[in-house]
């Protein structure tokens, strides 16, 4: 079955380019999405086998959606810029991987892999 | 002066130790053994607010109301102090009563009498709460900046890569990346400005610089003061970018004797931003039947970054655009 990867990233170049780069290595991309009611509303519809975050989405924080993901047992990792963003965006995103921003292509194509086993 | 200057001469004569410690320019105590203030410097009464009479011979830990009776303080006099002959800029923290709450870098010393054994305590105080409140505002500003860098970086390396190279040689590509590019420069140099508060106004002047050697191509008419987060000013700076190129390459500004007016307004509510692009006097326009990633950009700038909506008519006169964001969303920094 193909993998399937959720996209919640608010800047929208940032966002397409996610896209073409996972489509163009086999994922199902869902969104990208570019806030959190955005987000929380297409994983009650599907669960990815895996989420990449943005962590600061402009006017509000990723959080409620790696809560959500955590719950339904869904892993995820982090795009940021940060380098805690556990400090910014709290507790539940302490242990994710982060790929940064910007992402190196490579790494965050072996970080999701890894992350969906 | 410094400690062993003033440790020799206290050694050697207390009524000239006495006026020394007077001219001492940090706030400074000198204890006995019961821990007895025998002395205090100018520094020190003005620094905590407390006058002579009430501080000589009184015991540290009563003065003021008790205010030096501090547990940091009591544990580096009684503990640290007895196994050491010096302990430079120990931390205290501490909520003194007139002067609100305060850190301070503690330095002690204790001098031993040559002939009696008994020995006497000095203690300086350095208030470092200023400096520590600036050093973590700087720390704060610093990360902000990198985390902005790191956006913009990511950003432009997203747009370099989905750039299109199908059908177009190195030169066309670099030039379409570059403008890309000076269109994000042009929207950081103006969100690193002024508190990072872009004025709409000074962003189209910006981003239409490259236009002006015909001051008749590109009309900006003046309009109210709107400020600008710097998200919303990168994606109208690309968004504007683009309506740009597209004009030069297929509208008004193809032609000479074609023109763009640009206007805009805010409602009364001060809530939605009316940006308005009128094309005149250039080719017949047809809506296009592809779309580029020019035209992806500027609508996912305008609905994905900006939450906003977008018209286009395609008037036998010339593109006429009508761009609608919503205005005062309270946003996180980056």
């Amino acid at each position: 079955m193909q993998k399937t990867v959720l996209v919640v990233e608010d800047e929208f170049t940032i966002a397409m380019d996610l896209q073409n780069m996972l489509e163009t290595h086999d994922w199902r991309v869902i969104g990208p999405v570019a806030n959190v009611q955005g987000a929380l509303r297409l994983l009650e519809k599907e669960l990815p086998s895996v989420a990449l975050l943005d962590v600061n989405l402009g006017n509000e924080l990723v959080t409620p959606v790696a809560k959500f993901l955590k719950r339904h047992d869904v892993p995820f990792a982090l795009a940021s810029a940060y380098e805690k963003a556990e400090q910014i965006g709290g507790n539940i995103l302490a242990g994710a991987p982060n790929v940064g921003k910007p992402a190196v292509e490579r790494s965050l194509l072996a970080t999701l892999n890894r992350l969906v086993g | 002066m410094n400690m062993e200057d003033l440790y020799r001469v206290l050694r050697t004569s207390h009524v000239q130790a006495q006026g020394i410690v007077d001219t001492v320019a940090y706030p400074l105590l000198v204890l006995d053994e019961s821990l007895c203030v025998q002395a205090a410097s100018l520094s020190f009464f003005r620094t905590f607010k407390v006058d002579r009479y009430e501080t000589i011979g009184q015991p540290l830990y009563e003065l003021g109301n008790g205010q030096w009776n501090i547990p940091d303080l009591r544990i580096l006099l009684s503990d640290v102090i007895p196994r050491a002959t010096a302990v430079i800029n120990y931390e205290v923290e501490h909520d003194f009563p007139n002067l609100g709450r305060r850190r301070m870098l503690v330095t002690a010393r204790t001098l031993h009498h040559p002939d009696n054994g008994s020995h006497r305590m000095l203690l300086t105080f350095g208030d470092v709460t200023e400096r520590c409140r600036r050093d973590s505002a700087r720390d704060m500003l610093v990360s902000e900046l990198r985390h902005r860098m790191k956006n913009v970086l990511a950003v432009a390396q997203s747009i370099a890569r989905q750039t299109a190279t199908k059908g177009r040689s190195a030169e066309q590509y670099r030039d379409d990346f570059l403008g890309r590019f000076g269109a994000l420069i042009a929207a950081q140099d103006l969100a690193f400005a002024d508190q990072g508060e872009g004025d709409l106004a000074t962003l189209i002047e910006r981003v239409f610089a490259p236009y002006t050697a015909n001051p008749d191509a590109v009309v900006i008419e003046p309009g109210a003061a709107v400020e600008l987060s710097p998200r919303e000013t990168m994606a109208l700076s690309l968004i504007l970018h683009e309506m740009g190129t597209n004009a030069a390459k297929y509208g008004a500004l193809s032609e000479s004797g074609g023109q763009v007016r640009i206007s805009w307004q805010v409602d009364d509510a001060n809530t939605e931003l009316h940006l308005k692009w009128t094309e005149r006097g250039g080719p017949t326009v047809k809506a296009p039947t592809t779309t580029g990633y020019g035209t992806e950009l500027i609508q996912s700038a305008v609905s994905y970054n900006l939450q906003g909506r977008m018209e286009q008519n395609y008037a036998a006169t010339g593109l006429e655009s009508e761009i609608v964001i919503p205005l005062g969303r309270t946003s996180l920094p980056g």
